[in-house]
């Protein structure tokens, strides 16, 4: 069995981050092999797929490759033809894409319009999903063209489509039965909540595969995933927890960063009644937006394994829009200027007060998970301290607490973490900070209802939506990711993580996605 | 947790019959072997243990050189060193100190919980065995519905729901392990009642409650106390189980179940994380087990015949 | 025999109801949207409202709460225990799948618990009051005292990636099971370990063994395997106790190990707000419990006459 050294070194963080800049390699390595290599062995979290009616065994949350989409996302967040080879909008809603000719499933079917139209209808069935496909909103012109009119006028769908979510099937497959795609792997065995083993397709239309086939083990602990890759039972892991990073190291593995794809930020409420209303007061939250030394943060509980968040989404997917959104500055001593000018003096213990009522916030942590976020909540607390404010850390079990929270407002800040995985640069803004409907339900209205910045901000959303030149939509984004996170000062961003993965040195090479759900395997080569 | 049946507790057979608890075996007696324990080594060593924890638990704030959740982001991950002896952890809070007052934490939630269960237990314990009838079969049946799952698991579900934190887990603790106290207590109450001076106690007019408190209480109480000594230990790798899941005390409570909990992404970086709290929640836990053991071994009739 | 038997089915059924209720209740009365928060899983991401009330449709959610209890009973007494949120699995199917495999370890880290805890018993018994006595006795309570999740990782560090012996985690060969069994069976050796050297010490001391023994009749062995067989018969109930332990115990084991097991089933699902499954779990273990416990009552009412002709 393949082995990386054994010996675990107790290092301080000075020598890990020290070692770990020795052997850390950003993005991509040595360059892809032409014959593909033996097997490899990944080591993966736990087993998400489903298998009832919105079954997506092979595709997410663990991207097998052995499905596509009509687009694919590439790491700098563009997107580029896949089977689909061309596309253009034809006045008033409707999308007319030319389809790659020449490609089969794995088990010799033809790929046709109808499978795209299988697939568009089977997504519409289960509610459309962001695309807004309706159950008629797909025509197959011919063979190799189909039209597809989304029910309302939707020009970021060919962004959106590229999502794995929407890989395409074969008419009548249930992926919860059987998997055949047209991607560059093909399936040889699932077993569920232990391992999926797929083999390179020798009939793909594009790039070969780098290995001959790839074993994914399901790995729900993370510490266990990493003790797998010491041991040598996995040749390559994902999803390294940023504080483990130090310890790939240690255990003689390679640590690969990959680009910022995720992102951590709090979000300030801004319409709570009492006692959570002191997110009403625009000093308050500059104060707060300007005291977080993110440095320390990353140092601290992500050990420098990410970057200043400054966009909150990853900034690769603005473009060169991204300079509109200023980089937030760590400046205690305005903040607390900022508080004393608006009548919140020292008070009992060091946390300020005014007119009787103490400067004491609360901070709801528990998206997606309490655990996703560290000790950055502690952090917080301390270094809003040292402008005189009280945090109150409240952890919440699971996200149905969380949003239910959310949605009666009991929160002063709320810690997220999400992570962009189609190619419309306005999605998170929209779906979290648009302005909600009156009347409409509570729990899908809440962010809007905590959080919306208002007139400004829905103005340059609906620009995006419009815009035909993806330059636009870039720009309308930014303008808006500006207003929310600088003018108002309500989304405080803390970073933006790298995806951070280990291998062992029987990996020669691997490119690194940003996104998780769109890494493609044929990269991975092993050495021989 | 058992699943034996109530069928075989009122039996008092001369045949083997299985000795899974106590009430079987106790007969009503003095503390006479009380001196047994005093002459077993674990036992005593057992008893120092529990007693030097709790001592470094309640004088934590006295011993311990730094507050437990001051954060100092210069000095993470540090080793042994003079200004901490145990070194830091990942936010560079003193370990020492976190494991001192993480002792009044575990302690105090495992007492707590421990008081509330046999409170509960032997209420219900009493009340089904003095009086009878419908009421005890009632509560006996409540019994068996709680017992049919693994403890753990029932406590879990409650605690999901009601919200992570230590006052939670207290509950959930309190609200699943009462049953073996409770049947326990109804046996021995059942024994008592039907002896025949305490027949005619009644008789001659003892009130209930009188009864209660002068006959039974004193028969029960010892092989409880047994009993709970016992748990113990169980009860604090069950609420440290729960905060491992993240349900129990909060960040940045410094309960020891916790600390395994944040220790777990660090432990090959920094394996002092998890090894501390460890090694504290093991020592403890021995601790009682090894009192509890020398308990019974004393109090057990049957080791007596020496 | 045959009023015995009715009279403990007629004992056990309300406890099953109640066991019902018990498990209705319990999913019910958490809050979170089930349907919003099975979307939210599977997509990554807030649901649209559309696409939320599709899904609550789907799932029955519209509803009165009796009525819903009334209808899960009526079809989990027909064996459908509705489908998973989380996974859209049937709830019996995988309930019935991964209880054997959690059954796999609980009942070969019982093995492993019976191994170590029979020898150590009977040295301690017969060596009594020596230092092996008390130096197995320690091991024994050491084991137990040790959180569960801890010696996982050390069992791990050590026969892993130290030794590389055995595989980290996963679950397809015999291999893959011995440390998750081993970390159950620790635990549980030390009660079975007090028991053996109690009963030992039971038998050995018996009048007719220390007359044969005076006579100079018998060697050790037949006195041991003698001993022995009589330590069964209690050693077989602490048994039933230590196994429902470990069913307890696999929850965090199966976790760190990868274990498929009907433990980290139920923890997902409570963390899931995954209802059917929560309410189909404490169904299922609560009817296999009661079924043990009949069985095991019927057992004794066979060997025993007078279980079965008390009045209760």
């Amino acid at each position: 069995m393949r082995r990386v050294s054994s010996e675990i070194n107790r290092r301080t963080l000075l020598l890990a981050t020290g070692a770990a800049g020795i052997t850390v390699r950003f993005g991509r390595s040595a360059t892809a092999q032409e014959t593909p290599s033996g097997s490899a062995r990944v080591g993966v979290g736990e087993d998400g797929y489903r298998v009832d009616e919105r079954a997506n065994v092979g595709f997410y949350p663990l991207n097998t490759n052995i499905f596509e989409s009509l687009v694919y996302m590439t790491p700098d967040y563009q997107i580029e033809p896949r089977l689909a080879e061309s596309w253009e909008f034809v006045e008033p809603g409707t999308w007319r894409i030319v389809l790659r000719q020449g490609v089969v499933f794995h088990d010799g079917t033809p790929f046709t319009a109808e499978a795209v139209k299988y697939t568009m209808d089977r997504i519409a069935a289960n509610g459309g999903g962001v695309l807004g496909v309706g159950p008629d909103s797909t025509v197959i012109v011919d063979d190799f063209t189909v039209e597809i009119t989304p029910t309302y006028v939707n020009m970021r769908m060919m962004e959106q489509i590229g999502h794995p979510n929407n890989s395409i099937l074969p008419p009548g497959l249930n992926p919860a039965e059987s998997r055949n795609g047209t991607g560059p792997f093909r399936e040889v065995e699932y077993v569920a909540a232990d391992h999926y083993s797929v083999e390179a397709n020798a009939d793909y239309w594009g790039d070969a595969p780098g290995v001959s086939g790839i074993t994914f083990q399901f790995y729900p602990d993370p510490t266990a995933r990493l003790l797998a890759l010491q041991a040598g039972d996995a040749d390559l892991i994902v999803d390294v927890p940023a504080q483990s990073a130090d310890q790939v190291e240690a255990a003689g593995a390679t640590l690969l960063r990959g680009p910022v794809g995720s992102y951590e930020a709090m979000y300030f409420q801004i319409k709570g009644e009492a006692p959570y209303d002191l997110g009403q007061d625009p000093a308050v939250r500059e104060a707060v937006s300007i005291a977080i030394d993110r440095q320390q943060v990353i140092d601290s509980a992500w050990q420098g394994n990410a970057e200043p968040g400054t966009t909150m989404i990853p900034p690769a997917i603005l473009g060169d829009s991204a300079s509109l959104v200023a980089a937030p500055e760590f400046d205690p001593e305005r903040a607390r200027q900022l508080l004393e000018e608006a009548g919140w003096v020292e008070g009992e213990g060091g946390v300020r007060e005014k007119d009787g009522r103490a400067l004491a916030l609360t901070i709801i942590n528990g998206f997606a998970t309490a655990a996703d976020h560290g000790s950055v909540p502690e952090l917080i607390q301390a270094q809003l301290g040292y402008i005189g404010i009280e945090l109150e850390i409240i952890q919440t079990p699971d996200t149905a607490t969380y949003e239910q929270r959310l949605t009666v407002g009991e929160g002063d800040l709320w810690l997220e973490r999400g992570s962009q995985n189609d190619g419309n640069p306005a999605f998170l803004p929209e779906l979290l900070f648009s302005t909600p409907e009156e009347g409409g339900d509570p729990e899908a209205t809440a962010y809007g209802r905590a959080f919306a910045p208002g007139e400004a901000f829905d103005t340059e959303i609906a620009r995006s939506r419009e815009a035909t030149d993806i330059a636009e939509v870039q720009e309308a984004a930014a303008q808006a990711m500006n207003i929310v996170i600088n003018e108002e000062r309500i989304v405080i961003p803390l970073c933006g993580f790298y995806r951070l993965v280990g291998h062992s040195e029987a990996v020669t090479s691997f490119d690194l996605h940003a996104s998780g759900v769109n890494q493609l395997w044929t990269s991975l080569t092993m050495a021989e | 947790m058992a699943h034996s049946t109530t069928s075989a507790q009122t039996a008092s057979p001369p045949l083997r019959r299985p000795t899974a608890t106590l009430a079987e075996e106790w007969r009503p007696r003095r503390f006479a072997s009380l001196r047994g324990v005093v002459r077993d080594r674990s036992a005593l060593a057992g008893l120092a243990i529990l007693v030097t924890v709790t001592l470094l638990a309640l004088f934590a704030s006295v011993i311990a050189p730094y507050d437990p959740t001051k954060l100092d982001p210069t000095a993470n991950l540090a080793g042994p060193s003079a200004d901490h002896w145990l070194g830091t952890d990942n936010l560079g809070r003193d370990l020492f100190s976190r494991l001192l007052y993480g002792a009044r934490w575990t302690l105090g939630a495992a007492g707590l919980a421990a008081a509330g269960i046999v409170l509960l237990g032997v209420t219900v314990g009493i009340v089904a065995g003095y009086f009878g009838g419908l009421v005890d079969d009632l509560l006996m049946r409540l019994v068996d519905v709680l017992l049919a799952f693994p403890s753990i698991v029932l406590a879990l579900a409650i605690v999901g729901m009601l919200g992570p934190s230590l006052p939670n887990v207290l509950i959930g603790m309190v609200a699943v392990w009462w049953v073996d106290y409770a049947r326990v207590v109804r046996g021995l109450t059942l024994k008592v009642v039907q002896n025949d001076y305490v027949l005619s106690a009644h008789c001659c007019g003892c009130g209930s409650l009188r009864m209660i408190t002068r006959h039974v209480l004193p028969n029960v109480i010892p092989p409880v106390i047994v009993l709970a000594t016992l748990e113990l230990g169980a009860l604090m790798l069950a609420i440290s189980g729960l905060s491992f899941l993240g349900l129990g005390a909060q960040p940045p409570t410094p309960e020891w179940g916790t600390m395994l909990s944040d220790g777990r992404l660090f432990f090959l970086g920094a394996p002092q994380l998890m090894m501390y709290p460890g090694i504290a929640i093991t020592l403890v836990v021995l601790g009682c087990n090894l009192l509890g053991d020398g308990l019974r071994d004393a109090l057990d009739p049957r080791q007596r015949r020496r | 025999m045959f009023r015995f038997v009715l009279r403990r089915l007629a004992y056990l059924l309300p406890v099953w109801i109640g066991i019902s209720l018990v498990a209705f209740m319990l999913a019910n009365l958490a809050p979170g949207d089930p349907a919003r928060l099975a979307l939210q899983r599977e997509l990554g991401r807030q649901p649209t409202a559309e696409e939320t009330a599709v899904v609550r449709e789907q799932m029955g959610l519209n509803d009165a709460a009796p009525i819903r209890y009334l209808n899960w009973l009526g079809d989990a007494l027909t064996g459908d225990l509705g489908t998973s949120y989380r996974t859209g699995q049937p709830v019996l199917d995988s309930l019935a799948d991964r209880f054997p495999t959690t059954l796999q370890i609980a009942g070969f880290g019982l093995l492993l618990a019976i191994a170590i805890a029979i020898p150590l018993g009977i040295l301690a018994a017969v060596y009594r009051q020596g230092p092996i006595d008390h130096f197995s006795r320690v091991i024994a309570l050491l084991g137990a005292s040790m959180p569960s999740y801890w010696v996982a990782y050390l069992l791990i560090l050590l026969l892993s990636v130290r030794l590389g012996w055995l595989p980290v985690a996963g679950s397809q060969t015999w291999q893959h099971a011995v440390m998750p069994a081993l970390t159950l069976g620790i635990g549980g050796s030390a009660s079975l370990m007090r028991l053996t050297r109690s009963e030992m010490l039971e038998t050995l001391n018996q009048d007719y063994i220390r007359t044969a023994r005076a006579k100079g009749l018998g060697s050790r062995p037949l006195m041991l395997g003698h001993a022995l067989r009589n330590t069964m018969i209690p050693l077989s109930t602490v048994l039933g106790m230590r196994f429902a332990g470990m069913l307890g115990g696999a929850v965090i084991v199966e976790t760190i190990f990868s274990w498929p097991g009907i433990g980290k089933l139920v923890v997902d699902a409570i963390f899931d707000r995954d209802y059917p499954m929560i309410q189909g779990f404490v169904i299922f273990m609560g009817t296999a419990f009661l079924l043990i416990n009949l069985i095991v009552d019927l057992g004794y009412g066979v060997i025993d006459p007078r279980i079965r002709l008390a009045r209760r």
